[in-house]
């Protein structure tokens, strides 16, 4: 299923690192931990339907093992991803080469990683900052037109803007740094890569 | 004769003439001319491409090293068509051609959901829409809310394949590669061709690896290329080699060169007509005839030794004596060779009817130049010298033979064992795939690319009929719901089956009932779009759009033409009785439990190397009684000319020369095949050949009256010949064993075994104690 484009379409390229002005003074404040776990709201407006698609769930990162995306309502649903698999309800889905990456860039604190990919323009204040990223690639520019994040010590919000005028909107919340992963968490993990 | 000859070749030889294709040596397939067909058609796509696979460390840098092949390859010149990004616009294009039949066009996982719990389907649809993905589901929400035709569409292509840059990404644990496919031109492509796809490669490859990346790259024309050049190089090597081996020889032994040259000239003429008439005949001939037509010198050159080797046989001796003497040898050692070969010729296999005229032609033209010209050409030729060979050659056939006879009874036994062990542990081998030899780093490269890229078809598949159009589509149905366990089994990865992609219309129907019954009359589908927030405008719109499309059908014509090319192939159409297509097969792990589908109504299992190998074991139970049948024909015709104890004798040297040559095959596990026993119709041909000039040698003895010092000089003579003419023809089919084809390995193991043990036999042949 081509279902992942657009978040995937990030992907393009994150291997060097220009650090940009404003990455270089965000990139310090966000932790960067091994694990990270929260709760997320997202919502998603689509031009043609009358209200937003709102769903909310928990997340988890492990640097080394992937993301657990844990839909809870209104349908629960789980999307497991690596750097080498991507598993939903559906079964095995295509992985889009960088897509690992963008979420370890996002989840994991590190920001400056995005820059290969976009232009980035950004507001800092005392505890917070604010980043708009704009693809570089002509061929996402036709379905992305623009990221914004913005955070404190964590991401807290990413909001995708895209060309047909849809929007996705995620808020992290009740973000935390365990030392070590649930025995649920181990086991969701584990049906990654057995 | 030659100017005949000559003639031809200018209008032959000007054409494109040599064949390098590996199928082309294999015979037509003995099935039904609509088996015929369908394998054309599964083979013709892959017999012309080539897929390359550029890697480095990201997939920026792998796509840009795609991007700079796609330029090489562009300038190359070889390419029909280059594919790296995507078509996008042929998707799309794709797309809107087949969305008004959407509701009739159900892929067979939503048929059954349907069918099962419908409610199932717009739940899968809600987890999609609420997943942080699917994005570019969303926006198709809009047109397709229910995502059926988005299901149909994308089953279309179930190996899921990462894209960047409308660029295919495969990966592995240390490396990104990009994806480029490019179809050749022709699928017969010309040798010179051949060896710039190979410099193509090669050159490709060297330039990626010096700015750090790497190619892989795989497909049957560089398998072709590959033997080609292998060909070529060992056409060269036993050309040169034996040659040699002859030209040292000779000059040894006659200490001058008008020998060298005469027998130069009786090969090259032999040679030169047997490529012309060949040519003539089949058009084409294949590379390998070459390989084998090469070691026709060795043989052409028997002749040629004879005569001349006759010469020192007598004082004062004379060109036209020595003729009248040597011809009746001449003539059966021709005629038993040609009745050798001509066993080739009722082989199916166009290769060696090739090699069969190639030979017979040669040899009948040798033979003709020695016997018309050589009385002219050796005029005045009357070595004095004593050659070192013809003292060693005169020795051994006088002291042999003595000490054979006197162990004769330990080496008969001894022999008897030999034979019968070695036959024993002889086990034949008929794989077609023997046929073929590549280089391990191109096998390689091509499991890499199988591993990583799992999409080439493989060898075996069903071919798919019915009576009608219906009848056909409900027996591929049959046949894919059987293959499904099997794929569950990960017996086969996947396959490709048009009824699949293309419900017939009669099905069409029966989805748009479906889709009625379960969604849209249980107004689930309005619930469903009003819980979303579709307006009323758009939930009135789809029904509508339902309600007017309800006639709709697509036919398979006009759905092929939508389709790619890869899809397409697998029609093979409809006749006045029967339609028929091709179900493909990927990743076969367990071909036993497929060929037993069979056994379901209108289908056929169609698996060419089984096919080709089983034919060869067939044909290798045919031949051995063929070449049975030759060895007992020789027999007769020699009874009638020498009388049958004499017979018996000559017979039996080519005899045990070629059960001493099976016997080894076991002792050395050399493949034993069909072609082997080609090779013992050549030990018999040059066995003949030698026992019957000793045999000659020794009836000239008893027809003159006064025993004088020539008649001991006849054997010396003939002996000196034989040896020479083992020695040359060992040089040439010595020569082939050293070949990486197993086959032309094993021809030339054969034939070099046999004829050593006929040179060290044949003495025995009129041999008496003096």
């Amino acid at each position: 299923m081509i279902i992942l484009r657009v978040l995937l379409l990030i992907l393009l390229s994150l291997n060097n690192c220009i650090a940009d002005d404003v990455l270089a003074r965000i990139t310090p404040q966000l932790s960067q931990k091994t694990i990270t776990q929260g709760l997320f709201q997202q919502e998603k407006r689509l031009k043609f339907l009358n209200k937003p698609l709102l769903s909310a769930g928990s997340f988890s990162y492990d640097q080394s093992k992937g993301v657990i995306w844990k839909t809870i309502t209104p349908i629960p649903s789980l999307l497991l991803v690596n750097d080498e698999h991507l598993l939903t309800a559906q079964g095995e889905q295509a992985l889009p080469p960088a897509f690992a990456r963008v979420f370890k860039a996002l989840l994991g604190g590190e920001l400056n990683r995005l820059s290969e990919g976009f232009e980035i323009t950004g507001k800092e204040q005392k505890t917070s900052w604010q980043l708009q990223l704009t693809p570089k690639d002509e061929l996402l520019k036709k379905v992305i037109k623009t990221i914004l994040l913005s955070g404190d010590s964590e991401l807290r919000l990413l909001e995708l803007q895209e060309a047909n005028s849809n929007l996705t909107r995620i808020k992290f919340s009740e973000i935390s740094h365990p030392d070590r992963l649930s025995n649920e968490q181990q086991a969701e993990f584990e049906r990654l890569s057995p | 004769m030659m100017l005949v000859i000559g003639t031809l070749s200018s209008q032959t030889l000007t054409k494109d003439w040599l064949e390098t294709g590996f199928l082309a040596l294999l015979p037509a397939t003995e099935q039904q001319p609509e088996i015929a067909k369908a394998i054309q058609k599964h083979n013709e796509q892959r017999d012309r491409k080539v897929i390359w696979l550029s890697g480095a460390a990201t997939s920026e840098a792998a796509i840009s090293h795609a991007q700079k092949l796609k330029q090489q390859l562009q300038q190359s010149r070889l390419f029909k068509t280059i594919l790296l990004e995507l078509p996008q616009q042929q998707v799309l294009q794709r797309y809107q051609q087949l969305f008004p039949y959407r509701y009739q066009l159900l892929d067979a996982q939503t048929q059954a959901t349907l069918q099962n719990n419908p409610k199932d389907l717009l739940s899968r649809n809600l987890e999609t829409l609420y997943s942080p993905m699917g994005q570019m589901t969303a926006a198709d929400l809009e047109h397709d809310p229910l995502l059926i035709f988005s299901r149909y569409f994308h089953a279309q292509n179930p190996i899921k394949l990462a894209v960047e840059d409308g660029i295919v990404i495969l990966k592995d644990t240390n490396r990104v590669w990009a994806l480029l496919m490019a179809d050749l031109e022709d699928s017969n492509l010309q040798l010179d061709k051949l060896e710039s796809l190979l410099a193509l490669v090669n050159n490709a490859k060297a330039i990626m690896q010096e700015t750090g990346g790497d190619l892989i790259a795989t497909g049957m024309p560089l398998f072709t290329a590959y033997g080609s050049e292998s060909a070529k190089h060992e056409i060269s090597t036993v050309g040169v080699g034996s040659s040699v081996g002859i030209v040292i020889l000779m000059l040894l032994t006659f200490r001058t060169l008008r020998p060298l040259l005469l027998s130069f000239l009786a090969i090259s003429c032999g040679l030169f007509a047997a490529l012309v008439v060949s040519v003539m005949v089949f058009g084409k001939i294949h590379i390998i005839t070459l390989v084998f037509g090469a070691s026709l010198i060795g043989v052409a050159d028997d002749y040629a030794l004879h005569f001349m080797c006759d010469s020192f046989g007598a004082k004062n001796w004379q060109p036209r004596l020595g003729l009248r003497y040597i011809f009746p040898g001449l003539l059966i050692g021709l005629l038993t060779n040609l009745l050798s070969y001509s066993g080739l010729v009722l082989s199916p296999f166009p290769g060696l009817q090739q090699v069969a005229l190639f030979s017979a032609v040669g040899l009948l033209v040798a033979w003709l130049t020695v016997v018309l010209l050589f009385p002219l050409l050796l005029t005045r030729f009357t070595p004095e010298h004593q050659p070192v060979i013809l003292k060693l050659a005169n020795n051994w056939q006088q002291h042999w033979p003595v000490w054979l006879l006197k162990n004769r009874r330990w080496l008969v036994i001894l022999l008897a064992i030999f034979i019968a062990g070695g036959l024993w542990h002889l086990t034949p081998r008929d794989d077609v795939r023997l046929l073929q030899s590549a280089p391990a780093e191109l096998i390689k490269m091509a499991d890499k690319i199988k591993q990583l890229l799992p999409v080439s078809p493989e060898n075996q598949f069903f071919m798919v009929s019915g009576n009608n159009l219906d009848d056909w589509h409900r027996n591929e149905q049959q046949l894919l719901k059987a293959l499904n366990p099997l794929t569950a089994q990960n017996k086969l990865s996947s396959y490709q089956g048009l009824s699949d992609y293309w419900p017939d219309e009669n099905t069409q129907k029966l989805n748009y009932h479906l889709l009625d019954g379960s969604l849209y009359q249980s107004g689930l589908i309005k619930h469903y779009m009003s819980d979303l927030g579709f307006s009323d405008k758009a939930i009135k719109n789809e029904l509508n759009q339902f309600t007017t499309a309800k006639n709709r059908t697509i036919s398979l014509p006009d759905w092929l033409s939508t389709a790619d090319e890869n899809k397409q192939n697998l029609w093979l159409g409809c006749d006045s009785s029967q339609c028929r297509s091709i179900v493909s097969l990927i990743g076969i792990t367990d071909l036993s439990a497929l060929s037993l589908l069979q056994n379901l109504p209108g289908v056929a299992w169609v698996d060419q190397v089984e096919q080709l190998s089983s034919m060869f074991a067939r044909y290798r139970v045919r031949v051995s009684l063929l070449l049975t049948a030759a060895y007992f024909l020789v027999f007769i015709g020699l009874g009638f000319k020498f009388g049958w104890k004499n017979a018996l004798k000559i017979t039996s040297i080519p005899v045990v020369s070629a059960l001493v040559s099976l016997a080894m095959m076991g002792w050395f596990n050399q493949l034993f095949s069909l072609f082997n026993l080609f090779a013992l119709l050549l030990v018999l041909g040059i066995g003949v050949d030698d026992a019957i000039f000793f045999f000659m040698a020794d009836a000239s003895r008893e027809k003159q009256t006064s025993p004088d010092s020539d008649n001991e000089d006849k054997r010396a003579s003939t002996s000196l010949a034989v040896t020479l003419s083992a020695l040359t023809t060992l040089l040439a089919f010595g020569l082939l064993a050293i070949s990486s084809t197993e086959i032309v390995h094993a021809f030339g193991f054969t034939v070099a075994t046999g004829i050593f043990t006929a040179l060290l036999l044949s003495p025995l042949v009129g041999f008496r104690k003096v």
